[in-house]
């Protein structure tokens, strides 16, 4: 599990305050199931360290940098990946808990699990007799 | 180093993604593309990299391992091959966005000539292929020594 913080309403985004670098954007799958959301996010190269999720004012924000060791003098032949940081943000709906929210990553995939707060699961809804 | 990469002219930041197709069905391609280029969202994407020693391929294949991914160089050309598993298919699953690639990939590129394919090494870490292709001994690079007159 990365950082996950929620910023008082108001403080500015790191990445508005930032200039403005070429990101790239990571496919995802989304789907919900369980009283969850769950995000899958490719980002080779993203390490848990580099990897920075957090909660603003009912935005997810996701960003990795791309750690790979490359030697000095490395000369690029040919790239088609030709930035160093992922970048993708979403927008919660508020029945999302997002203190609840988890995170892993592995071989380069993310995995986020945004569960659903108690009062807004889903409900079985008893019939009666009459 | 690849964040230096503006001047390869094959492609635009992702954010314009729809206006640049928009703009590839009016306008015909400008500048020549390299014959095994892929368009954006292919996968792997492939990097390559050059040093005095060696030719370093980088494939981007998040979550694959070492066994699922086949390397093979013919000539001078490097073909990666695998295949990424499909997502598991659920019943009470509604899903919203599918952008992952899944199934079957084969992808290839043209490397410099003179690569010792019996020294080359390849790692996996974090989702990336590292592939290293030493050169052949006789086309590194060599100091001429300059003599005195």
């Amino acid at each position: 599990m990365n950082e996950i913080t929620r910023q008082d309403a108001g403080a500015s985004r790191p990445t508005e305050q930032a200039p403005r670098e070429e990101t790239l954007q990571p496919a995802v799958d989304i789907h919900e199931q369980n009283d969850a959301v769950h995000i899958v996010a490719d980002m080779p190269g993203v390490t848990r360290e580099s990897l920075v999720i957090e909660v603003d004012n009912g935005v997810l924000s996701l960003e990795g940098e791309v750690q790979i060791a490359m030697p000095e003098g490395l000369s690029p032949l040919y790239a088609e990946v030709r930035a160093q940081r992922y970048a993708r943000r979403f927008t919660l709906s508020h029945e999302i808990d997002s203190e609840a929210i988890a995170a892993r990553i592995d071989n380069g995939v993310v995995h986020l699990t945004l569960p659903r707060r108690d009062t807004h699961r889903k409900r079985r809804i008893e019939v009666q007799a009459a | 180093m690849f964040g230096d990469l503006r001047r390869f002219d094959t492609g635009r930041p992702q954010g314009l993604e729809w206006f640049r197709q928009l703009m590839d069905e009016m306008l015909p391609e400008a500048g020549a593309t390299d014959i095994r280029s892929v368009p954006r969202g292919s996968f792997p994407l492939i990097n390559v990299g050059r040093t005095d020693d060696a030719v370093r391929v980088y494939v981007f294949a998040p979550g694959l391992g070492a066994e699922e991914l086949e390397v093979s160089l013919q000539d001078n050309v490097l073909t990666v091959a695998g295949r990424r598993a499909a997502p598991e298919e659920d019943e009470g699953r509604t899903r919203f966005r599918q952008e992952r690639f899944h199934g079957d990939f084969r992808r290839a590129v043209a490397l410099p000539e003179g690569l010792d394919i019996d020294r080359a090494e390849a790692r996996f870490r974090d989702g990336v292929c590292e592939i290293v292709l030493p050169k052949r001994e006789e086309l590194k690079p060599r100091r001429i020594e300059v003599k005195a007159a």
